[in-house]
């Protein structure tokens, strides 16, 4: 019984490359969503430049993801924060990072609830929706992380299509909409990333998946790549809806669904946001279980259980009740990721994991000197 | 109160159960308690008027509220 319960949780690998998708499809899904719109608030006709600056934050948060996990192989974040901070603080922040993760993933699945509620099934209830994704998405996390990768790898060029149906609105865009650049200086465009780079910042989520990577040494570059993609992405997107709409992209709450409404080739190709809608459901799905994933497989290690599976539907309604605490419309939505999130993404994804790291170095550091030292007192003695 | 909420929320929770019992039953006490701990919060915070109470999100919009104004 031991050795399958072993089994269930240790002996599943997934390939670094699948993990970088994953980690794509973790940042990027619901970021094509709503933060074009958000930028363009802020940057305006400059919107394309933000998502460069931020991305800048996700390759620190690779960078110090994979040298935490260097430190301690084969750990999660979970495992190694009781290692460096001692058992009683490390228990706390691992609590703390469990209901961060599953606080978000209450907050993603609302999110993606109003955003198909909001533009197609406007007479459905919202907790239809976010209760039959969670069903969904249960199902592949008690698939384990074989079935995420897999999945991952499948939907990956799906999710391109959107960008090839692009070039049919060739006819109505407008490259004047580009000019002037920079009329007001670089600081629109800095407020523009603020939440962008949050979102950029979700990429620590990886600290999870690495322990799982067969092919280890490859890691920190399917990170990066996946920061790399996104931040293409989010660019091509914006210059397309600046293209399109013009200043105007700021104004919508979902610009790039309305730009793809436009889209009408020979009065024969229409609608063809339906198409993309789809699409992006599968990206939040593949999102979705990443989280729901992380905040199951951290709970089952801090409280050192044999098996995570059995976790997974309690996580569900836990899931649904997060998404709806203290959030009563979709004005509260947008509003915390807008004006909360920029914040506290990225200090608790970021800024603290490299607190981490640098108590993890000065450990290390003092454990090699004193070995050392000890060494030495061996040798004079012997 | 929401007579049919409560009802709801009970047959859901009843069929998880069953659902999850027979896989339970050769894991150890411990899987087995945070298990069960975790359905019954999730089943006692979906008994509250959650939409209009404040909870995590509301915290945390006022804890980064000063913050927040940089961008507004």
């Amino acid at each position: 019984m031991l050795e399958e319960g072993e089994k269930m949780q240790g002996n599943e690998k997934i390939s670094a490359g699948q993990m970088g998708l994953l980690m794509y499809f973790a940042i990027s899904a619901s970021a094509v969503t709503v933060v074009p719109g958000i930028t363009g608030k802020y940057a305006q006709n400059d919107l394309w430049l933000s998502p460069i600056w931020a991305s800048l934050i996700g390759y620190v948060t690779v960078y110090i993801a994979c040298r935490l996990h260097q430190l301690y192989p084969k750990q999660s974040i979970i495992q190694y924060s009781q290692t460096i901070l001692g058992s009683f603080l490390g228990k706390v922040t691992s609590l703390f990072f469990i209901f961060f993760y599953l606080h978000l993933t209450g907050l993603i699945v609302r999110a993606y609830a109003e955003f198909v509620v909001g533009n197609f099934l406007t007479r459905t209830p919202i907790s239809v929706v976010m209760i039959s994704m969670v069903m969904v998405t249960a199902l592949a996390v008690r698939g384990g992380v074989e079935v995420l990768g897999r999945t991952a790898q499948l939907f990956f060029f799906m999710f391109l299509i959107p960008v090839a149906l692009m070039p049919t609105l060739l006819g109505s865009m407008k490259l004047q909409y580009l000019f002037p650049i920079l009329e007001h200086g670089l600081k629109p465009t800095f407020l523009g990333a603020a939440s962008p780079q949050a979102w950029f910042s979700e990429i620590f989520i990886m600290a999870y998946f690495l322990p799982l990577v067969s092919n280890q040494e490859k890691s920190m570059r399917a990170g990066m790549w996946s920061v790399f993609g996104t931040m293409m992405l989010l660019t091509i997107i914006n210059v397309f809806i600046l293209l399109v709409m013009g200043r105007q992209a700021g104004d919508f709450l979902y610009p790039v669904m309305v730009a793809f409404r436009y889209i009408s080739v020979a009065d024969f190709f229409q609608n063809l946001d339906s198409v993309v809608m789809g699409i992006w459901i599968i990206g939040l799905f593949q999102k979705i279980s990443v989280f729901y994933y992380a905040s199951v497989i951290g709970t089952s290690q801090l409280l050192g259980l044999r098996d995570y599976r059995p976790l997974v539907l309690p996580f569900g309604i836990l899931v649904v009740i997060m998404g709806f605490w203290s959030i009563p419309d979709q004005l509260h939505v947008s509003a915390f990721d807008t004006f909360a999130f920029p914040f506290y993404g990225p200090l608790v994804q970021t800024v603290f994991p490299l607190l981490l790291l640098i108590l993890a170095f000065w450990q290390k550091r003092g454990q090699a000197s004193h070995a050392g030292r000890t060494a030495l007192t061996d040798d004079t003695n012997s | 109160m929401k007579w049919g909420l409560l009802l709801g929320m009970s047959t859901l929770v009843g069929l998880m159960i069953m659902y999850e019992w027979p896989k339970l039953k050769s894991l150890p006490k411990k899987d087995k308690l945070s298990f069960f701990v975790l359905v019954f919060i999730g089943w006692f915070l979906s008994l509250f008027d959650l939409p209009n109470l404040p909870g995590p999100t509301s915290m945390i919009e006022s804890l980064f509220k000063p913050f927040s104004k940089m961008l507004e």
